[in-house]
């Protein structure tokens, strides 16, 4: 699939969710997940709000060549104020090369970048540096150094009071290790303490590349936490990741990057929507059955309603990993 | 380009918190310290007296003055840290210079143990802070072109070592060396002219008589500015 223009955002499906096979089976299985349909509303709420706002980033037709290769190729999207946008691709496909040339570390071959409304190189000695946050996996703190001294050589550097040194900490959940030398924590609360030194100076646009690998379950979700938190206060933010469930559970858009060219660009919605079979799986006390979304598959679940012989509903989506893998032929690791 | 003092203190403060806490660069401030506390009272002649003096001097501005500034440059790279600094406002020149005046301040307060160790002899305060300045800038100048050079920490030894065995050992032991070049050599280096400068001062000698060490130091550090200026450029710190 060829890339896609900076401006085919498709947005129609805010007022179609409650007609969708996922909203039907939430509500009709008995073992519903509510917390995915609230997730699914808000960010339909969300969706229509992001329209209205401009684009802080502005991508168009973007190459990038080292030596002997070419890192990105023709690479379009455009990024809204006050959006999560996923940049999803596996390992060597272009994220980190995209996420430098964003935030000034790099130069790019061709093609126009343009981040609040200039271009990075360009503005970065122009406070281009004070308005961003970037975070990626491997972030270095100094070790020696407790937490406090670790953000209080940023809070120097950005001009901001120590005083919010203990605020941020706490919103990542770290106020208590404020006096812990950066060498005796996990590397989740390092990726934390991270965190808090990317969002001290409240940055506009957090750009995180790959901010949960290697990390628990437990640590990734309180990081996520931390950035719906963030968002919801204004926060634009640009990740890169390579998992295909942060990327559904946070992300606003996201748009597939494969060998340097970006494959699909949608909502995670819509792009489950578009490559699905439409197809719904229904359990009754017999087994699992497959009817298809029409008029017969209706009857069917009418039916098995009325004997009442059914048990669980649920519309077969796939998820963004089977999507990936269905347009570029590999998988996302 | 602007400087922020802001900014510039922020990065001091950085870098003191952290050599105190450093292991590496305690060792090294501890040798001339060792150095000053052995040599002390054991000298037979004048001469000696006056290399009891020098020598801890000379190890401490080589020492601190050259490894720790490349210690401190490397470990930014190697721990990742210095990205960090160079998504920050603070420009990579405000981290050098930041790292530089923490080193010249450390290279100080070493000296300074060391003076009371051994004793300072009679000699105009001018001329020593003069030759200590100088061959300070010329060691922080190595420094930071072995720590710009290197990409880790453990790196610095390697690309670092012939520079502190030519500075060091040269003038202890190139002049005994049987060879006219080597010992042509040795008198061409900063160390030597530094330790031969305050000698011939302390002997009675003025302006006219060190004024060929205080050429060689001014020649030594200005090329070591260029030097260091150059490759700067050519290693791309901030990318």
């Amino acid at each position: 699939m060829s890339a896609r223009k900076p401006d085919s955002f498709n947005l129609k499906m805010t007022y179609f969710i409650p007609l969708t096979a996922q909203f039907m089976g939430d509500l009709l299985c008995l073992r519903g997940n509510f917390g995915k349909l609230a997730v699914s509303l808000r960010k339909a709420t969300k969706r229509q709000w992001v329209t209205a706002m401009e684009s802080i980033i502005e991508v168009e037709n973007l190459q990038k060549s080292y030596k002997n290769k070419q890192a990105l190729k023709n690479v379009s999207f455009r990024v809204r104020r006050g959006e999560i946008f996923g940049f999803l691709g596996p390992s060597g496909s272009g994220k980190t090369t995209t996420v430098k040339i964003l935030t000034s570390q790099l130069q790019h071959t061709s093609g126009r970048v343009s981040v609040f409304g200039a271009d990075p190189l360009r503005n970065r000695r122009a406070g281009f540096l004070s308005r961003i946050g970037v975070l990626t996996d491997n972030s270095g703190m100094y070790d020696r150094l407790t937490v406090y001294d670790n953000l209080k050589l940023f809070c120097g550097l950005y001009g901001v009071p120590d005083k919010e040194i203990g605020p941020v900490l706490a919103s990542v959940n770290m106020a208590a290790d404020q006096s812990t030398p950066v060498q005796k924590l996990s590397k989740g609360m390092k990726q934390r303490i991270t965190l808090a030194r990317a969002i001290l100076h409240r940055p506009e646009i957090l750009f995180l590349d790959e901010p949960t690998s290697a990390l628990d379950p437990v640590n990734m979700g309180q990081i996520h936490d931390t950035l719906r938190r963030l968002n919801r206060e204004g926060t634009t933010i640009f990740l890169t990741t390579h998992n295909m469930q942060e990327a559904e559970t946070l992300c606003d858009r996201v748009a597939f990057l494969n060998n340097g060219e970006i494959s699909a660009l949608d909502t995670p919605l819509e792009l489950r929507l578009q490559h699905g079979d439409r197809t719904i799986t229904v359990t009754t006390s017999r087994g699992k059955e497959i009817v298809s979304q029409d008029e017969a598959g209706a009857r069917r679940i009418s039916e098995l309603m009325a004997r009442g012989e059914l048990l669980a509903i649920h519309s077969n989506e796939p998820t963004l990993g089977d999507i990936f893998v269905k347009i570029t032929g590999r998988g996302l690791e | 380009m602007s400087l922020s003092l802001h900014r510039l203190l922020a990065i001091i403060s950085k870098e003191w918190k952290d050599s105190i806490k450093n292991p590496q660069i305690l060792l090294m401030a501890g040798i001339p310290i060792l150095m000053a506390i052995l040599g002390k009272g054991r000298a037979q002649t004048a001469e000696g007296a006056m290399d009891v003096f020098t020598m801890p001097l000379m190890v401490a501005i080589v020492t601190v003055g050259a490894f720790a500034q490349a210690l401190m440059i490397s470990e930014e790279k190697e721990k990742n840290t210095l990205r960090a600094l160079m998504l920050s406002p603070a420009s990579p020149m405000e981290v050098l210079l930041g790292k530089s005046v923490m080193t010249a301040a450390f290279t100080v307060i070493v000296i300074f143990i060391c003076t009371q160790i051994t004793g300072i002899p009679d000699l105009h305060f001018g001329f020593l802070i003069l030759f200590v300045l100088m061959m300070l800038i010329i060691s922080m100048a190595f420094g930071t072109v072995i720590g710009l050079i290197s990409r880790t920490a453990s790196e610095t030894s390697i690309v670092g070592l012939p520079v502190l065995l030519i500075f060091i050992f040269g003038p202890m032991f190139g002049s005994g060396i049987d060879s006219a070049v080597v010992v042509k050599i040795v008198e061409m280096l900063p160390s030597y002219q530094f330790m031969l400068g305050l000698s011939d001062h302390v002997n009675g000698g003025g302006l006219e008589e060190v004024k060929g060490s205080l050429l060689n130091l001014v020649i030594w550090t200005a090329a070591a500015i260029v030097l260091t200026f150059i490759i700067y450029r050519s290693k791309s710190f901030d990318k």
